[in-house]
């Protein structure tokens, strides 16, 4: 009898066990596909090392490409690794080991700021330059955030976006990813306010999270629509749901009724923009985001001061840098329309 | 007792060997067609779908419907063989690394050669048959608890399809799967392909574990394998079989999972299905320690688990309600059957 129960219980915390033991696996499963390396080869090049939000989806490979590019013409090390999830924890252990390896310079775009802040304190006391890239830890030691584009910029390029295609009026939802992820939440608030005050006729519903799953970003757009018949217009909020949204409209049937537009990189999002199902992709030259964080990297290492704009190279001639938030501007964003998206290949 | 109970083949304590099949009596053996958990999941998704219908008047449209019907398919397909690997008392945490693999594979092929639909399938299908292969093999010879070997397995699989994917995305996925999707291309008269397709292999799977002395053996393993193996049956192959059809099923419904999501595929495909998978078996009913469970709970598990999703959206509500509701539904689940068992062995 006993023996019956023991083996019940025993059971159950063992399936218990191994779920979590898989969560784990999977999150950090990163460090097996990535590209690794030791740095200190023994020369007097710096090593900048990248941990970006998940490794393997386009963006930030199209980061890592612009970084390495960068780091070849600028003379240093590049160090490209993240976690196969979008995943604090495991982005945290990737961090660890790029401090124990004792990097010059450590750029992160982190999933969850907060908890990436007590991390960089414990690089920059290890005498790593630390920096964030692409998303911004505000509450920490970092000594440079590199940004895309301003978190206006991108919120009032979505708005008018979606606005154009949808005439100027109606209601619209988002769809967004990590629901703590900063730049996704600040854009999200511009676009609020810049719908309320520029767009009287239109209203966003509302916001909804999928993480970055794309099925699941697809399915939530197709609920959406259904719940509200009134609704025109989607907006994908990150890489993943972009085309999400896009690929819901058109298995609804409903191209043409419903607009959307997203943050999609060219790719992904030109099969939809060719079929009407997406009207146009906001996003920043991803490439040029991945040059211009090593270039940061390469002034932090050197010690050198930004200036308020800065001479990067021909194409980033004009990079402007705030003094009070120590943060670098790529430029205005980039829309990605019929017209211009085959001239990417990311 | 405690290396008994990872050790799947053994069970070396007391217990006289004719126990297995007469565990539970006539009732085991003549189970009734629909048992008392799945009544209250047909009733529970009943209430949930006229709540729902009630509250948005958009949701019981064939808009809706169909999305959600669409959207549970590779969660029920997966769950029916992992129904079957949980009645042997065994489970396989690897199933979203093979569907990460055959994904990824077939996504490739089809861009770089244009494959028709039925290669395909047939491509994606053998890819998971291979890989159920390696697993039921280790579990069935290795003696080693399946929770170990597919944990193990998880890992290999997800490295195998990293490679693949060679650190960027599949892109320009061709419309040839669109057969199995949600859009008009997947449905005819109205009814989606890939829900027919899940529940016609639902179907046969359930009439198979309970009307054949064949899938009779899976429950008896499940029960007492020690009893099962002393009374005649293959235990062997038929663990192996277990894990080998969980493959093939986990191949199939990557083909349903290309088919759901967009033109171009990311490696973070198949990450945490088998947590829903596992959620879905759990909440239909089936035992987690083996020996007892359904086809049909599975399929009802996943139907709740989708449906709880698409009315958290609808209605409005926050995201995160959605995993509230599943976590709860799972302890209710398992507490019924802890409670079950208890009141099985004080009659």
């Amino acid at each position: 009898m006993s023996a019956r129960r023991n083996r019940a219980t025993v059971a159950v915390v063992g399936v218990g066990m191994a779920l979590t033991l898989a969560g784990c696996g999977e999150g950090s499963g990163g460090s097996a596909g990535g590209s690794g390396g030791g740095s200190g080869g023994g020369d007097d090049m710096p090593t900048i090392a990248f941990v970006p939000k998940l490794q393997g989806i386009p963006y930030f490979e199209a980061m890592n490409a612009g970084g390495e590019a960068a780091c070849e013409e600028l003379g240093c090390e590049w160090l490209y690794q993240g976690p196969v999830e979008a995943d604090a924890a495991a982005q945290a252990d990737i961090v660890r080991s790029f401090i124990q390896q004792d990097v010059d310079v450590l750029f992160v775009a982190p999933n969850d700021p907060d908890s990436m802040a007590p991390l960089l304190q414990e690089a920059a006391d290890a005498g790593i330059a630390v920096g964030t890239t692409d998303t911004d830890a505000p509450n920490s030691v970092r000594e440079v955030f590199v940004s895309q584009a301003s978190t206006e910029g991108i919120g009032q390029t979505l708005t008018d976006q979606i606005m154009e295609a949808m005439g100027g009026q109606g209601r619209y939802a988002i769809v967004s990813c990590g629901e703590t992820a900063e730049n996704l939440n600040s854009w999200i608030e511009v676009q609020r306010e810049y719908t309320a005050s520029e767009y009287p006729d239109a209203e966003i519903t509302e916001v909804v999270y999928a993480g970055e799953d794309q099925a699941a970003a697809t399915q939530m757009a197709t609920d959406l629509m259904n719940s509200d018949p009134t609704l025109t217009g989607l907006v994908g909020e990150c890489t993943s749901s972009a085309p999400g949204v896009a690929q819901a409209v058109r298995d609804a049937g409903r191209i043409g009724q419903v607009s959307t537009v997203g943050l999609g990189t060219p790719n992904s999002i030109a099969p939809y923009l060719e079929d009407g199902s997406a009207s146009s992709s906001v996003l920043w030259d991803v490439e040029a985001l991945g040059y211009l964080t090593v270039w940061a990297g390469m002034q932090l290492a050197e010690g050198t001061e930004f200036e308020a704009t800065n001479d990067v190279n021909p194409d980033l001639s004009a990079v402007e840098y705030d003094e009070a938030t120590q943060t670098l501007l790529l430029g205005p964003p980039l829309v990605l329309t019929t017209e211009n998206v085959g001239d990417f290949d990311y | 007792m405690s290396s008994s109970i990872l050790t799947p083949a053994g069970r070396p304590d007391g217990e006289p060997a004719a126990v297995a099949p007469q565990d539970g009596g006539r009732q085991r053996l003549l189970p009734s067609p629909v048992t008392g958990q799945e009544m209250v999941l047909i009733v529970v998704i009943a209430l949930l779908w006229l709540a729902l219908s009630l509250a948005t008047p958009a949701f019981f449209t064939s808009g809706s419907i169909v999305p959600l019907l669409v959207g549970m398919t590779p969660i029920a397909l997966i769950g029916v063989g992992m129904t079957i690997v949980i009645i042997t008392g065994g489970i396989d945490v690897s199933v979203g690394s093979i569907v990460m693999v055959c994904s990824v594979i077939v996504a490739q092929t089809m861009v770089g050669s244009g494959l028709p639909l039925p290669l395909a399938v047939l491509l994606a299908v053998a890819i998971g048959g291979v890989l159920g292969l390696v697993n039921g093999v280790l579990i069935a010879y290795g003696r080693v608890h399946a929770i170990i070997i597919t944990f193990g397995t998880l890992n290999l699989f997800r490295f195998i399809g990293l490679q693949v994917f060679g650190s960027s995305t599949v892109e320009g996925i061709p419309r040839t799967l669109n057969f199995f999707g949600r859009g008009e291309a997947g449905r005819t008269l109205g009814i989606p392909h890939s829900f027919v397709i899940m529940l016609v292999i639902a179907a046969l799977a359930w009439w198979y574990l309970r009307h054949t002395a064949g899938g009779r053996h899976f429950y008896a393993i499940g029960g007492d394998s020690q009893a099962a193996r002393l009374a005649g049956i293959s235990v062997r192959t038929r663990v192996l079989m277990a894990y080998v059809v969980t493959g093939l099923l986990a191949g199939l419904a990557s083909c349903f999972v290309l088919a759901q999501g967009t033109s171009s595929l990311a490696a973070n495909v198949g990450s945490g299905l088998e947590l829903a998978v596992i959620a879905a078996v759990v909440i239909g009913g089936t035992s987690i320690i083996g020996g007892r469970g359904s086809v049909l709970g599975t399929v009802l598990g996943a139907l709740l688990v989708q449906t709880v999703a698409t009315g958290v959206t609808q209605l409005g509500w926050r995201s995160q309600l959605s995993d509230l509701f599943v976590g709860l539904f799972i302890l209710i689940a398992v507490g019924a059957d802890l409670i079950r068992q208890r009141t099985r062995r004080a009659s």
